[in-house]
């Protein structure tokens, strides 16, 4: 009798007390990916506002640096309807259980064009940014890489450029790095990126726009968006230069009736038909177009600066 | 008996974590409300100069916090329906500071003093400020110049009340 009732004790004792804590450890378990969760999705949100600094307005360009503590992947993820949006996401490398967690909460940037790979590891990260004009100011795109890179044969203006803003992760000229990826200038062998002038007329330097070759992939650049199509997926390219050209039309609408107020008031432009049709003709362009958009928008620059009563500065 | 006393005990052992662990996850909750209030200020404050140095606002590229009449009065138009989600904001309006006035009158209308460039009609907004200058391109006696007076850029953000 004793040893029954002895025996049913323990038994209850341990089922309930295994019980309770299962769950317990259920419980933490859940609160660790809870807070993780958490956190990754906060980088995701700061990383859109430290970002807001770096839109560069007037200058040549501005950079920025972030290091984490640990190993960090930010998927980056483009949605071209309309304006379209990043949608940026964050997840951490972990010492237990699988090495990458599932990424935070994602955070929608319909404002900016952030040119990078779909998904990028490390625990530096290098942002920099540049204007795009198309003829006038349109945004300023932003690059996010952890790579190393190296720039062969750079025009004496990228390279300044690159220079100037002191970026660490890009070499110019000689490669000692030999992990880094290859960028070459005109027709070079084995590069990994090879970026064509294709700017013949009216140009500050034949790369003014061109063609960056990617193994068996070609992107249209024009202006800074040489760099865009260097540090960036095919796929996230494409999509931004969309949303670009989208908001393009959308200013070329505002300065075609901007255009008109001045005009009622005297201070005559003759921009109006240029900008109107302009609008037309980016609307739904992509970058497959940009090349021959190049030249019409270096005309529109031209003329637009000929003006007494500019439309744009 | 020993077996009632075991699952009372058990059962209070039981509750005890139960609160521990709301309690606990109470003051989690807490700090990302507060976090969340933390970036959500200051990617609003960040906000002024990106939204002033837009070029959708801007006068030139070269002149920071500077914005254009012109583009304005198109932007507080039908024409800045397409732009609703695209601001990071809930409301974006550009007073004339210069002259002074009691009561705000919204342009396009005569004496008008404040332009609303969107409002996505969310209540509970506190509003962030920064002064601009308003500059618009204008001929006058056979001169071209730039005439600016100065202005104040007002977004608001919803509170997370």
């Amino acid at each position: 009798m004793k040893k029954a009732q002895f025996n049913f004790v323990w038994i209850f004792a341990l089922l309930i007390g295994g019980a309770i804590l299962a769950f317990a450890v259920f419980g933490a378990t859940r609160m660790g990916n809870t807070a993780r969760f958490q956190s990754d999705t906060e980088i995701a949100k700061s990383i859109s506002i430290i970002t807001d600094p770096l839109q560069s307005g007037f200058g040549a360009g501005s950079f920025g640096k972030m290091t984490f503590v640990q190993e960090t992947r930010i998927n980056n993820i483009c949605f071209s309807g309309k304006f379209g949006k990043n949608e940026i996401s964050v997840s951490t490398k972990s010492g237990v259980g699988k090495p990458w967690n599932l990424a935070g909460g994602a955070t929608s940037i319909h404002n900016k064009y952030i040119f990078s790979s779909e998904q990028n590891s490390g625990k530096e990260y290098y942002v920099f940014s540049k204007p795009f004009s198309f003829p006038y100011k349109v945004a300023d795109l932003i690059f996010l890489t952890s790579k190393d890179y190296c720039f062969v044969g750079s025009p004496k203006g990228v390279a300044d450029e690159i220079k100037g803003l002191g970026i660490p992760n890009i070499q110019i000229g000689n490669c000692t790095n030999a992990n880094a990826t290859k960028v070459c200038f005109g027709d070079r062998n084995n590069c990994d990126i090879n970026v064509y002038g294709s700017c013949v007329s009216g140009c500050n330097s034949p790369y003014d726009f061109g063609t960056v070759k990617k193994g068996s992939l070609t992107m249209n650049y024009a202006g800074n968006l040489m760099f865009a199509a260097i540090f960036s997926d095919k796929s996230i390219y494409d999509c931004n230069v969309k949303r670009l050209m989208y908001r393009t039309a959308r200013i070329a609408g505002e300065l075609y009736d901007k255009s008109d107020l001045m005009n009622a008031r005297g201070c005559n432009t003759n921009m109006g038909a240029d900008l109107s049709e302009w609008r037309g003709l980016v609307f739904n362009s992509g970058s497959k177009n940009l090349i021959p958009l190049s030249s019409i928008a270096k005309k529109m620059e031209k003329k637009n600066e000929m003006e007494l009563c500019n439309v744009w500065k | 008996m020993k077996i009632q006393q075991m699952a009372f005990m058990i059962v209070a052992v039981f509750f005890f974590f139960v609160l521990v662990g709301l309690f606990f996850m109470n003051i989690q909750f807490r700090s990302i409300k507060g976090s969340a209030a933390d970036l959500q200020k200051d990617q609003t404050i960040s906000s002024l100069k990106v939204i002033a140095d837009m070029p959708e606002l801007s006068y030139s590229p070269s002149d920071t916090m500077t914005v254009d009449e012109d583009k304005l009065k198109i932007m507080s138009s039908n024409f800045s329906a397409n732009y609703n989600l695209f601001w990071p904001v809930s409301s974006v309006e550009v007073y004339k500071v210069y002259p002074s006035f009691k009561v705000a009158k919204k342009c396009p209308s005569v004496n008008c003093n404040f332009y609303e460039i969107y409002n996505n009609g969310q209540t509970d907004v506190k509003t962030y400020s920064a002064f601009v200058s308003i500059c618009n391109r204008v001929k006058q006696l056979g001169s071209i110049y730039n005439k600016c007076e100065i202005g104040k850029l007002v977004v608001g953000v919803k509170t997370n009340a």
